[in-house]
């Protein structure tokens, strides 16, 4: 029986973390399949929104834990944007091959890092408790309620997402553009518009992971590259094609990396991700959507 | 393939004489600067140089994205360390050894080397997590968090080298015949052929050149380059701790040739001095300094793919015009904008 709960204990918080770097993951693949970019600074964005939603909290400490998740969201969206603009669409606009936009991402993020560095100080700074610190109970098991708030935030903003990418005609845009930019350009959609819009988006999904990572570790100014690694590597488990594999990929990245760091080795958490994802780009080069295509 | 692009005219036959002249300022630079730092700092340069030129063949000259190169640097750094350290062995031999070690580890990624553009960096960024994990964590050999420590000087034929010109010139030296050697490399047969492949594989494979294999004969070279670099980097700074080595000096090694140039190994020289040397002179703003490092590298993104190497090429064509040696040879901007004959695709 304990080791059921334990087990239970886990799958929850396996799920929380998953749901975060589905978050992220989904930012990623909207803004590769849009632009061809790959935005290592997706982990930083999320960074400042945390940081954000944080200074938030001091300024107001009475703030409703939804309030927060907005102003983080609200923060990321526009230093997302702004870096679209600001960057990203000069390098476009000058025809720069997308290794040095990519390479210039990398940049944005020494950037974001070390200027939150400069703001917030080099300390990892707590949150307070934004759901409360009472356990819910779920058939015997306790959860902690920020794992279940995390969870149901984040299947609620991916839910949100899902309505506005298929039934809205910005959301049908985006979707268009995400699968063959040129062709939907001709089709009348305005590429300058539709990637602010995807740039909007996934700064608004990673300033949601922000909150929410804050909320369960610290907030600390290098928090954001290894996770937006995790990011990218669990959108590419999910085949970078579609969305539902980036969530499925973030899921599944986190219930991995909670399970190999208890039971393989705590140590080689980080690794045991690694090893398998080689493994899976080797039998299915295009992440898992690949193997599930090639199934049926 | 005999319209093959040039693609590195900075040392076509009527740079030769800048080349000899930028050879021989490297090799005289200890007479004029005697602090040893700068010869450190120097080194340095030369030692990442190493490893940026084996990452131009991988990723300029064949178009295989790898973001992992601090793995291999990080075997034969270890390698060396461990060899001398714990078993006596001469320099060397560890210096061979190292190379081999890094390259055996590549053979590793061989089955991966069938994966494309951001398959393909994914995984190698996965590897160099992994090995970083591996150099933290197995303390039985590495020495875990705490490092290795204590390894010897280099000494070649009984003679230790105790002063920073001597190791200046082990690292520069080796430098010199790695660019040498990649030179050679891409101008010949197999240069060209991992060319084509980088510009169409699909057509590359049909003209009968063997994909597979010259793609992973890439990453072993680019390997075996890396792991030499790294023995040079154990004896220069003897002292190894894990933190080296993460992915994120992976991405440095990436920000070199990406600066420097896109397929020309005088860039990625550039590109190493740059990443190496730029932060140490920012050293002065302080906090500020990485900041600044960040901003500098998007701005030098604006050159485009030609990198710090066209931007030089494109300044010197301006100062011959200038002078009146060639008159009206193009216009400094489209050599900027549109550097190479063909258009690259970065597969990504």
């Amino acid at each position: 029986m304990a080791d059921q709960i334990f087990f239970w204990d886990l799958f929850v918080g396996g799920l929380a973390i998953g749901c975060v770097y589905s978050l992220i993951a989904l930012g990623i693949t909207m803004i590769i399949r849009a632009t061809g970019i790959i935005h290592f600074a997706q982990g930083e964005v999320m960074m400042l929104g945390s940081m954000s939603a944080l200074t938030a909290l001091w300024l107001l400490p009475s703030l409703p834990a939804v309030v927060v998740l907005l102003v983080g969201m609200l923060a990321s969206g526009i230093i997302s944007v702004a870096m679209e603009f600001l960057v990203y669409r000069t390098l476009r606009v000058r025809r720069i091959p997308i290794m040095n936009v990519i390479t210039a991402t990398v940049g944005m993020s020494i950037l974001c890092i070390n200027a939150a560095r400069i703001i917030w100080g080099s300390e990892p700074l707590r949150y307070p408790d934004l759901f409360g610190t009472l356990a819910y109970t779920f058939a015997g098991v306790r959860v902690s309620p920020q794992l279940v708030w995390i969870m149901v935030m984040g299947l609620v903003i991916m839910g949100i997402l899902q309505l506005f990418l298929k039934h809205t005609r910005t959301g049908l845009a985006m979707q268009a553009v995400a699968q063959d930019p040129d062709a939907a350009q001709l089709m009348g959609a305005n590429l300058t518009k539709i990637i602010t819009y995807t740039f909007a988006i996934a700064g608004m999904m990673a300033g949601a992971a922000g909150v929410m990572i804050g909320s369960l570790f610290f907030s600390f100014f290098q928090m954001g590259f290894i996770t937006g690694i995790k990011g990218f590597i669990a959108a590419t488990l999910g085949g970078l094609g579609s969305l539902s594999g980036a969530m499925l990929g973030g899921i599944l990245f986190g219930l991995i990396e909670t399970f190999a760091g208890v039971f393989i080795s705590s140590a080689y958490k980080d690794g045991i991700g690694m090893v398998l994802l080689i493994l899976i780009l080797l039998f299915s080069p295009s992440g898992l959507a690949g193997l599930w295509k090639r199934r049926r | 393939m005999s319209a093959a692009p040039d693609l590195s005219p900075h040392l076509s036959r009527s740079n030769l004489g800048a080349t000899l002249v930028f050879v021989a300022l490297l090799l005289l630079f200890p007479l004029f600067s005697t602090n040893s730092f700068t010869l450190h700092m120097m080194s340095l340069v030369a030692i990442n140089a190493m490893v940026a030129l084996g990452l131009q063949l991988l990723f300029g000259f064949s178009g295989q994205l790898s973001i992992g190169q601090a793995a291999f640097y990080g075997i034969g750094a270890y390698t060396s360390g461990l060899l001398t350290t714990k078993l006596g062995v001469p320099f060397p031999v560890a210096f061979f050894a190292s190379g081999l070690a890094a390259s055996a580890a590549s053979l590793l990624m061989v089955p991966i080397t069938r994966l494309s553009g951001v398959y393909l960096a994914v995984s190698t960024i996965g590897f160099s997590i992994l090995v970083h994990l591996l150099l933290k964590n197995e303390e039985w050999l590495t020495g875990g968090n705490f490092g290795l420590i204590g390894i010897p000087r280099v000494s070649l034929f009984g003679y230790t080298l105790r002063t920073p010109a001597y190791s200046y010139f082990l690292c520069v030296g080796s430098a010199l015949v790695v660019y040498a050697a990649l030179l050679r490399l891409e101008r010949s047969r197999f240069g060209r052929a991992i060319n084509a492949i980088r510009q169409n594989e699909d057509a590359a494979r049909s003209s009968g050149i063997a994909v597979t294999l010259l793609k992973s004969q890439c990453f072993v070279i680019a390997a075996f380059v890396a792991g030499l670099a790294g023995s040079l980097y154990a004896h220069q700074v003897r002292y190894l701790g894990p933190d080296d080595f993460t992915f994120w000096k992976s991405i440095e090694f990436l920000f070199m040739v990406v600066i420097g140039g896109m397929g020309s190994l005088f860039g990625a020289v550039l590109g190493a001095a740059f990443v190496v040397l730029l932060p140490e002179w920012l050293r002065e703003i302080g906090d500020y300094r990485m900041l600044v490092f960040g901003a500098l590298i998007v701005a030098v993104m604006l050159f485009g793919e030609a990198g710090l190497a066209g931007f030089l090429r494109t300044m010197a064509r301006a100062l011959r015009s200038a002078l009146g040696r060639t008159v009206g040879r193009g216009q400094p901007r489209d050599a900027v904008s549109d550097p190479l004959p063909s258009k690259r695709d970065s597969n990504v």
